[in-house]
């Protein structure tokens, strides 16, 4: 039986295939951009996993205090006082537009290297190994066959033959460090490594970081692969939305075959299970399409993802898809549980279905009225959970609550999607009687409350799509306006010199005696252990972690372009005392050990503790350290450190080819010492522009699905519309007239709903700039909101509206004036 | 006031050509009326609708009020009939979200021609006095049907066009319905044209004719 009522069921969908149509869409498009991102995260994830597995991650690592870059007569002195320390070289390539990395081991001294066993002799004498992962060769242009043995040439030089092992990560190659420093010499740098705990404290003149310490690739990455969830959640959920409005479209349709079903015998759990039957083999085939797509999509992605992970975070993913299992089950899964979810409100009206009521029609107005006050009571307690994780949220320490500020934005975006259909039908009432004069106005008004049950999910996800798009598009332009000032703040000098502190002191005093040089502007690095704040609870002076120190000269052509967030009197007096016992702290600091200005901080010097002042609070954006700031003489005079660069300002008239020339030749500098402002804004911009392509792609992805939501729906209910119409047009109203009147109405409401979203995107862009930014990096964007971003938002939502009426309108300009009117007789 | 000379409309099928009016001729005289009566599938519907500017022949021509609808364009047709004509359909074609007194003044408000004392007497002679703020769904089918008849003559038509306005009620409320009809129609001094299946509802009427096979024959009282 059950069988035949299904097939009764789906023959609904032979006469309305624009409504299988949209049902299979809205699954298609929810399952392709979530399967798409979780492909992506789990592939990241897998390279992330291999990455620690890797030896490197899971040793102590050992530095000079004075932040000087560590050499073989460190390795050699350690050696000597018989510390159990591994050198490890380190260097790069790119070859056919892949980075590679490459280790350079010591596998006798280093723990749990993996180079061991009976290939030990090979791998460390020549003509030596290179051991790299399977899917690392593609980029060598060989295949797994022909690797063995194989000796690529890397810019001008041979690799040692190739090895594989499949613990290791894509794009590292692993050698011994004598073919390492072969191959790569003083390009490499040198790190020092013991196994972890195996020294309890740091040897004289060196400082130990602890393996635990270590941020994971996983952890660094978190928040930039919640960001991608985030954004298919959303997708997701849009998806969804078209779901549920074609099975509510469905469920309204088929109420009266339903019920004569009933009357026919059919128990509520034979008619509930065939529904539900209907829904699994529907969520399948979406299910189904969706992955394929979504792999598609992911495959078009990731190299733009990976490139993004390697540059802010420099943490190689590969860039092929690898899935477990489990990506294949959760995919469907997901799928499954939201279409369930979408047809639970469907499954429930079939299962208490009212046998007696056959043939009632549909009471529409009162109806609706009724579902409108329980969306509103809904909304208002979905408000109460936003104000409840608003308050909940502030009393968090400053720099925490990453789930809670995520958790904010869907409880927000959940009571508006709730308040909207209720808000654009007190909208639509009020324009009714304000148009009571204006009869055809009237009528489209009125016309649009009567769409409004099967429009309002549709305008909820264009709401969602749009204001998200705001919010994300303004955190983005926020964050490059923001980025490019950063930038004017860290290069004021057009021209930068970076050399070994030994040559920049006397460099720096050459150039002062130049007539062409109108200013230097030296800067210093180092770093110091931070012993007390206020807040310390601890009365002992006890390191309370390490604090890295940037040293500046404190010239107009510096502070003028030197943001400062909160100063301790005015921003004059906090760079003069810069000079003194003041320092300035970076916000990151701020907010993670709750300091402001005024406040007192104990640094260890090398006399000792001295405490400081601290004067200012900047901005230090895309800096995962907390950062003090002081002048270059304080740092080179009271902490370890060294000078790091020197910024050059040339007079107006001088040669800057000819400077660059005599500067190079003066102190035998490569051409990449110097470096040009210009070009280095540029490399910035471009890697900026990068991170954030997948961000704008999934942002338009989902803009592009609440398109297809509107137009899916106005195409699943076209048959009924054109009734509606024809019988105005049997009153006299001109086809063309009336073939206008969607598009006025359709862009009237889009706009109304834009107008809405405004001040939601607003909202959503503050918690993503000063509540998300901050619990996932410590440090806070301005709101900054774009006109051209709003204005351009309004249009879309009209482009959107227009673009998905004007299919449904051009059929209904097609359609014979016979069908138009058809009652069903001749 | 209304005449139709020489129609013919044929539509195209899979199945081939039907050839549904063929050289149908019909006149119609200010305060006369006709019912038009006939098989399902006859091509009752599409006279009206011919008559009514909603579709074109394909041989022939229609005139009201001395204009020929062949010579006129959408734009003039619609014109025509918003001000000129009133349509009364079976399945009555209410806006479900304006109100009852909205509903009846529609097309006169679209006509620009509202006429508020009309209305209000419009609403007492179909019994929708004190109704006027109750939505179409909040209402009986023949009120509802009342209601149609009303937006149809709120205009005060020249010609009445009524799609079987009695097929969806009752025998009882049929009756009702079509007495207040075809008073309405005496005190506005309109033509009607009425496409029915019932003899009943088609007795009272001045003039009855049958549709069949493409060909209109009168019947006689």
């Amino acid at each position: 039986m059950i069988g035949r009522v299904l097939i009764t069921l789906l023959s609904h969908y032979k006469r309305h295939p624009a409504q299988l149509l949209m049902l299979l869409v809205g699954l298609w498009v929810a399952s392709a951009l979530w399967s798409s991102v979780q492909a992506i995260n789990a592939t990241a994830k897998e390279s992330y996993a291999r990455a620690n597995a890797l030896f490197s991650a899971e040793t102590d690592q050992l530095d000079r205090r004075d932040g000087n870059p560590l050499t073989i007569d460190d390795y050699l002195t350690l050696r000597r006082a018989g510390l159990p320390v591994s050198p490890l070289l380190e260097a790069s390539f790119t070859h056919n537009g892949t980075r590679f990395t490459v280790l350079g081991i010591d596998p006798f001294t280093l723990p749990s290297s993996g180079a061991g066993g009976e290939t030990l002799n090979d791998f460390i004498t020549p003509p030596w190994q290179t051991q790299l992962a399977p899917d690392t060769l593609p980029a060598f242009g060989l295949s797994r066959e022909e690797a063995t043995g194989a000796t690529p040439t890397v810019g001008g030089q041979t690799l040692p033959p190739l090895t594989l092992r499949n613990d290791l990560p894509p794009d590292t190659l692993i050698m011994d460090i004598a073919a390492a420093s072969n191959l790569f010499g003083e390009q490499a740098t040198l790190s020092l490594v013991t196994a972890p705990a195996a020294l309890d404290q740091p040897p004289d003149g060196y400082r130990i970081t602890r393996a635990a310490n270590l941020a994971s690739p996983e952890q660094l990455t978190d928040s930039f692969h919640l960001n991608l969830t985030a954004l298919a959640l959303l997708s997701l959920v849009v998806g969804l939305f078209i779901v549920q409005a074609a099975l509510g479209l469905a469920m309204e349709q088929r109420l009266a075959t339903l019920r004569t079903l009933r009357a026919l015998g059919v128990p509520a759990t034979t008619l509930t299970l065939a529904i539900l039957m209907e829904l699994l083999v529907f969520g399948v085939l979406g299910a189904s399409l969706g992955l394929i797509s979504g792999l598609w999509l992911a495959g078009k992605l990731l190299p733009d993802v990976a490139s993004t992970i390697s540059s802010l975070y420099r943490t190689d993913v590969q860039q092929s898809l690898s899935l477990p299992w489990h990506y294949w089950l959760g995919s469907v899964a997901i799928t499954l549980g939201g279409l369930l979810l979408a047809g639970s409100g469907t499954l429930w009206r079939a299962a208490r279905l009212n046998v007696l009521a056959l043939g009632q029609s549909f009471a529409w107005r009162s109806g609706y009225q009724r579902q409108l006050t329980r969306m509103l009571k809904a909304g208002g307690l979905a408000a109460l959970l936003t104000l409840g994780l608003a308050l909940w949220l502030s009393r968090l320490p400053a720099g925490s609550g990453l789930v809670v500020s995520f958790s904010l934005v869907a409880a927000l975006l959940l009571t508006c999607a709730l308040c909207l259909p209720p808000l654009l039908y007190g909208v639509l009432h009020t324009l009714q009687k304000v148009f009571r004069r204006f009869a055809l106005m009237q009528w489209a008004v009125a016309d649009m409350q009567l769409q409004l049950p099967r429009l309002s999910l549709a305008m909820v996800a264009l709401l969602i799509a749009l204001a998200t798009n705001l919010g994300v598009s303004s955190m983005v332009g926020g964050f490059r306006l923001t980025f490019l000032e950063w930038l004017d703040q860290r290069l004021s000098a057009p021209l930068y010199i970076n050399a070994v502190p030994s040559t920049l002191a006397p460099l720096n005093e050459w150039l002062l005696t130049q007539e062409s040089v109108l200013e230097t502007l030296p800067t210093a690095r180092g770093s110091t252990d931070l012993l007390a704040t206020p807040s310390s609870t601890n009365t002992e002076l006890t390191s309370q972690g390490t604090v890295t120190l940037f040293g500046v000269s404190a010239s107009p052509l510096l502070t003028a372009n030197w943001p400062l967030l909160d100063t301790h009197g005015d921003a004059a007096s906090a760079w003069q005392a810069l000079g003194g016992d003041s320092v300035f702290i970076n916000e990151q600091m701020a907010i993670a050990r709750a300091l402001i200005p005024g406040d007192i901080v104990t640094l260890d010097t090398r006399q000792g503790a001295d405490n400081f002042k601290v004067a200012a609070i900047y901005p230090d954006y895309g800096n995962p350290q907390q950062q003090i700031l002081l002048t270059v003489e304080a740092l080179t005079q009271r902490f370890d450190g060294e000078l790091a660069s020197i910024g050059v300002a040339l007079n107006e008239n001088a040669d800057e080819r000819q400077f660059r020339q005599t500067l190079m030749n003066e102190f035998n500098l490569s051409s990449e010492a110097l470096v040009n402002q210009q070009e280095v804004k540029q490399i910035a911009t471009q890697i900026f522009e990068r991170t954030f392509s997948i961000t704008r792609a999934l942002n338009g992805l989902t803009l592009g699905v609440a398109a297809l939501a509107l137009l899916a729906t106005l195409l699943a209910q076209a048959h009924q519309r054109q009734r509606q119409l024809a019988a105005l047009w049997a009153l006299g109203v001109p086809r063309a007239t009336l073939v206008k009147l969607p598009l006025i109405q359709l862009g009237g409401l889009a706009l109304l709903t834009a107008l809405i979203a405004l001040p939601l995107g607003i909202a959503i862009t503050w918690l993503l700039v000063a509540v998300i930014n901050v619990a996932a990096f410590g440090w806070r964007l301005p709101l900054q909101l774009f006109p051209l971003d709003i204005v351009t938002m309004l249009l879309t939502a009209i482009g959107v509206a227009l673009l998905a009426a004007a299919l449904p309108c051009v059929q209904l300009w097609r359609t014979s004036p016979r069908a138009l009117l058809n009652e069903g007789d001749t | 006031m209304l005449a139709l000379q020489h129609i013919s409309k044929t539509f195209s099928t899979p199945q081939g050509d039907i050839h549904v009016l063929n050289q149908v001729d019909l006149t119609l005289q200010q305060g006369s009326s006709v019912a038009l009566m006939g098989e399902s599938g006859s091509g009752k519907s599409t006279l009206l609708h011919l008559a009514a500017g909603l579709d074109t022949p394909d041989q022939g021509s229609v005139t009201i009020n001395g204009q020929t609808l062949s010579g006129l364009n959408e734009t003039a047709r619609s014109a025509l009939r918003r001000q000129q004509l009133g349509l009364i359909f079976q399945q009555f074609h209410l806006v479900p979200s304006l109100n009852v007194a909205d509903n009846l003044r529609l097309q006169a408000r679209l006509a620009g021609r509202e006429n508020p004392e009309w209305s209000r007497h419009l609403l007492e002679r179909l019994g929708l006095a004190g109704r006027e703020s109750n939505y179409p769904e909040q209402l009986s089918g023949g009120q509802q049907q009342r209601l149609a008849i009303g937006r149809a003559l709120a205009v005060r038509p020249a010609l009445l066009l009524a799609d079987e306005p009695t097929g969806n009620l009752d025998e009882q409320t049929a009756d009702i319905v079509l007495n207040l009809l075809l008073a309405l129609v005496k005190e506005t001094q309109c033509a009607l044209l009425m496409v029915t299946h019932s003899a009943r509802v088609a007795a009272p009427l001045d003039r009855t004719y049958r549709l069949h096979l493409g060909q209109l024959q009168e019947m006689s009282a």
